[in-house]
C-alpha cells in the first residue's frame, strides 16, 4: 500500500470537489456566456436580415463594425425611453396589486370554512393559464368594450338608468347620471393597463399559494398570548402576522420581477406594442429586421435588469438574512 | 386582587367532555399549580382561566365578578407559555412593551415600566436583542416580564420550564417562587413535573381526566393522599403499593409505604428480598427489592452510605405509623 504525501492529500481535500464541480460550472459559464458574447457581438456590427441596398450587411462580420452605432441609434428611437419607463411601470403596479391581494387573500381563506379546499384550488387555477390564452381571454371575452362583459355591464347599467330616468319619485336623481361609455382597452392609452389586469389576474394565486404556507407555519401560542396582551385582530395582523410575512413578499416580489420584466405575450395580443411597450417588446420588433439594434436593445436590459437586482437583492437580502 | 372561583366549569370539544363539573377556589396571592399526568385536563383548564377556550356551562369569577363571557384581555390575566410565544421580529424591549403599547399607555410611563421589569428578571443588558438571541431561559424570563408588566390580578404558566434542560429548569423554579413572593399575586402554574408542584405550591390541585383528585398543601398530599392515584403520583420515587395478605393484615385492600419510611438492613425486619438496581444519588441510595413476595419491586430510601450490592439478601422494615390503607375503591381508609 502507498501512502500518499502530505502534499497531495491537501490536494485531493480541495482540488478533487472542484474538479468535480467543473463541468456543471463550465456549461453554465457556456450557457450564459455565448449568448452574451454573441449579443455583444452583434450589437457593434451592421448586421440586418434583409437589405436590397445593402446585401453586405446580411451576414454578420466585423467588416461590418458600427462601434457604438447600434447604442446610439436605440437611443435616438423615440420608444426606448418609454419603453424603460413602461417596464418599470408594469413590473411594479403588479408587484403591488399581487402582493397587497395576496395577503389579504391569504389571510382570509386561512380560517377553516366548509369547502376550503375547493376555493384553493379554484383560487390557484388562474395559475395555470397560459400566458397567451390568459391575454386572449382577457380582452376579447372581459375587457372588450362590445361584446366583452365589460361592454355588457356598461350596457346594462345604462339601460337601466335610462329605465330609471322616467320612474315616478326617483326619476329626477337618475336622470342627473351621465351616459357611461366602455373604456376600450387595446387604446393607446389604456393598453399597459389591461396588461397589468390580467397579468395581477394570473400572478395573484401565486402569491397567496407562497403566502398561505407560510401564513399556516405562523405560531399560534404568540397569536394567544398577543390576545392576552390585548391586540385586536388588525394588530395581530399589523404586529405578528405582517412581520411574519415579509420574508415570503421579499421571495414573490424577486420571483415575480424576475418575470414581469420579460412579459412579452400578453403586450403583443392586446394591442401590438400600440402605446405599451417594454424593452423585450422593443427588442423583438428591432429583430424583425435590425438584429444590431435588438442586440443593443439586448444589453441595455440586461443592463436594466441587474439595475433592478441589485435594488431588489438589497432590498430583500436583509430580510432573508434575518 | 386575584381571587378565582370556578363554579360547576365544564367544557366539551364536540361530544368529548374532557372537563366535567368542576369546582375550585384559589384565594388572592395563592400559588397553586394544576399538576397531572399529559392529557389531564390541566392545561384546558387554564385556558379556561385565561379565557383562550371557551367555558361550555358552568361559572368562572375573578375577584367575585363573572368573567366567563370577559373576552381574555378584559380579564386582568397575564399567561407565560411553554414555547415562549415571544414575538420574533422584536426587540425585548418591544415585547415587554407590546402589552402597554396595547393598552395606549403613555411612551414614557411604558419606558420605566420596561426598565423596572428588566431589572427585576435581570434583563437590563439584553433589551436591544432580539429572542432569537437570547437562552431559553432568557426568554422565558422575557415572556415572565411581558407578564409582570402588565400588573395582573393573576399569573397564569403553562408549563413555562418543561423546554429547558435540568439545572436551569432548578433555578427558574427559584426565580419563580421568589418573584410570587415579591409581588404576592395569584399564581396558577400547570406542569407534569410533581417535583415543580411541590417544591413551588401553596396549593397543589391533582387532576385526572378532568377531575379534581385532591386539592392541598404539599405536605397535605404527601401526608395524607386520598386515593390510590394522588399517592402514587406525589412523592419520588414513587410510593409502594403492597396488595394481598400483608395488606389484609392492616385490614385494607392495599397499603403504600413511601420508599423513605422502609428501613433497609442486612438483619433486622419482618420483610425480605433480593436487592436488583441500586441507585447511588450520593446523599441517597434507592434500592429496587425484587423477590419480597409483596409486590414485584419495593422501592427503599437509604443512606447514601449504605452499600448493598446487586444480589444481597436485606430485611425491610416499614414505619408502621406512616403506612397509607386504600380500600378496594383505591379510596383512604382514615
Amino acid at each position: 500500500m502507498r501512502r500518499a504525501a502530505p502534499g497531495s492529500r491537501v490536494m485531493s481535500d480541495r482540488k478533487l470537489p472542484r474538479l468535480l464541480q467543473t463541468p456543471a460550472v463550465l456549461l453554465l459559464l457556456i450557457w450564459m456566456l455565448i449568448p452574451l458574447g454573441m449579443t455583444l457581438y452583434f450589437s457593434f456590427i451592421r448586421y440586418v436580415l434583409n437589405s436590397l441596398r445593402r446585401p453586405e450587411w446580411t451576414t454578420p462580420s466585423l467588416s461590418n463594425w458600427r462601434g457604438f452605432g447600434n447604442y446610439q441609434f436605440v437611443l435616438n428611437n423615440k420608444d426606448f425611453l418609454f419603453a424603460i419607463q413602461n417596464s418599470l411601470l408594469i413590473v411594479c403596479s403588479i408587484l403591488f396589486l399581487t402582493v397587497i391581494l395576496g395577503v389579504l387573500i391569504a389571510v382570509l381563506i386561512n380560517k377553516a370554512f366548509p369547502g376550503r379546499g375547493i376555493v384553493r384550488v379554484l383560487l390557484i387555477s388562474p395559475f395555470f393559464v397560459m400566458p397567451a390564452v390568459n391575454a386572449v381571454l382577457w380582452i376579447n371575452m372581459i375587457l372588450d368594450p362590445v361584446l366583452g362583459l365589460q361592454g355588457l355591464a356598461v350596457n346594462g347599467i345604462n339601460g337601466m338608468i335610462a329605465s330609471l330616468q322616467n320612474a315616478p319619485v326617483v326619476g329626477w336623481f337618475f336622470s342627473l347620471w351621465p351616459q357611461l361609455e366602455p373604456i376600450s382597452f387595446r387604446a393607446t392609452q389604456t393598453s399597459a393597463y389591461a396588461v397589468i389586469i390580467m397579468v395581477t389576474w394570473q400572478w395573484t394565486p401565486f402569491a397567496v399559494l407562497i403566502f398561505m404556507t407560510s401564513l399556516q407555519s405562523e405560531d399560534q401560542q404568540q397569536k394567544e398570548a398577543a390576545v392576552l396582551d390585548g391586540a385586536g385582530l388588525w394588530s395581530q395582523f399589523r404586529f405578528l402576522t405582517l412581520p411574519h410575512l415579509s420574508r415570503p413578499i421579499a421571495i414573490v416580489v424577486m420571483i415575480q420581477a424576475i418575470f414581469h420584466l420579460s412579459l412579452y405575450a400578453e403586450i403583443e395580443i392586446v394591442s401590438r406594442g400600440n402605446g405599451n411597450k417594454n424593452l423585450p417588446y422593443l427588442i423583438g420588433e428591432f429583430a424583425n429586421n435590425n438584429i444590431g439594434a435588438a442586440s443593443a436593445t439586448g444589453i441595455f436590459a440586461v443592463i436594466l435588469a441587474n439595475i433592478v437586482a441589485i435594488f431588489l437583492l438589497r432590498m430583500i437580502g436583509k430580510t432573508l438574512m434575518e | 386582587m386575584g381571587r378565582i372561583v370556578l363554579e360547576n366549569v365544564t367544557k366539551s370539544f364536540g361530544d368529548a367532555q374532557v372537563i366535567p363539573p368542576l369546582n375550585l377556589t384559589i384565594e388572592d396571592g395563592e400559588f397553586a399549580v394544576f399538576v397531572g399526568p399529559s392529557g389531564c385536563g390541566k392545561s384546558t383548564l387554564l385556558r379556561l382561566i385565561a379565557g383562550l377556550e371557551e367555558t361550555t356551562s358552568g361559572q368562572i369569577l375573578i375577584d367575585g365578578e363573572d368573567a366567563t363571557r370577559v373576552p381574555p384581555s378584559k380579564r386582568g390575566l397575564a399567561m407565560v407559555f411553554q414555547s415562549y410565544a415571544l414575538y420574533p421580529h422584536m426587540t425585548v424591549r418591544k415585547n415587554i412593551a407590546f402589552p402597554l403599547r396595547m393598552a395606549k399607555m403613555d411612551q414614557a410611563e411604558i419606558d420605566k415600566k420596561v426598565e423596572g421589569a428588566a431589572k427585576i428578571l435581570n434583563l437590563a443588558d439584553y433589551l436591544e436583542q432580539k429572542p432569537g438571541q437570547l437562552s431559553g431561559g432568557q426568554r422565558q424570563r422575557v415572556a415572565i416580564g411581558r407578564a409582570i408588566v402588565r400588573e395582573p390580578a393573576a399569573f397564569l404558566f403553562d408549563e413555562p420550564l418543561s423546554n429547558l434542560d435540568a439545572a436551569l429548569r432548578v433555578g427558574m423554579r427559584l426565580e419563580i417562587s421568589e418573584l410570587h413572593n415579591r409581588l404576592a399575586t395569584t399564581m396558577i402554574y400547570v406542569t407534569h413535573d410533581q417535583v415543580e408542584a411541590m417544591t413551588m405550591a401553596n396549593k397543589i390541585v391533582v387532576l385526572r381526566a378532568g377531575h379534581i383528585e385532591q386539592v392541598g398543601s404539599p405536605l397535605d398530599l404527601y401526608r395524607t393522599p386520598r386515593n390510590l392515584f394522588v399517592a402514587g403520583f406525589i412523592g419520588s420515587p414513587k410510593m409502594n403499593f403492597i396488595e394481598g395478605s400483608e395488606a389484609e393484615k392492616h385490614g385494607a385492600k392495599t397499603i403504600g409505604i413511601r420508599p423513605e419510611h422502609i428501613t433497609v438492613s442486612a438483619d433486622s425486619g419482618p420483610w425480605e428480598g433480593t436487592v436488583g438496581v441500586s441507585e447511588h444519588l450520593g446523599s441517597d441510595t434507592f434500592f429496587h427489592i425484587h423477590n419480597s413476595g409483596l409486590a414485584e419491586t419495593i422501592t427503599v430510601r437509604a443512606d447514601g452510605e449504605v452499600g448493598f450490592k446487586h444480589g444481597d439478601r436485606v430485611r425491610l422494615a416499614p414505619r408502621e405509623d406512616v403506612i397509607h390503607r386504600f380500600d378496594a375503591e383505591g379510596l383512604r381508609i382514615a
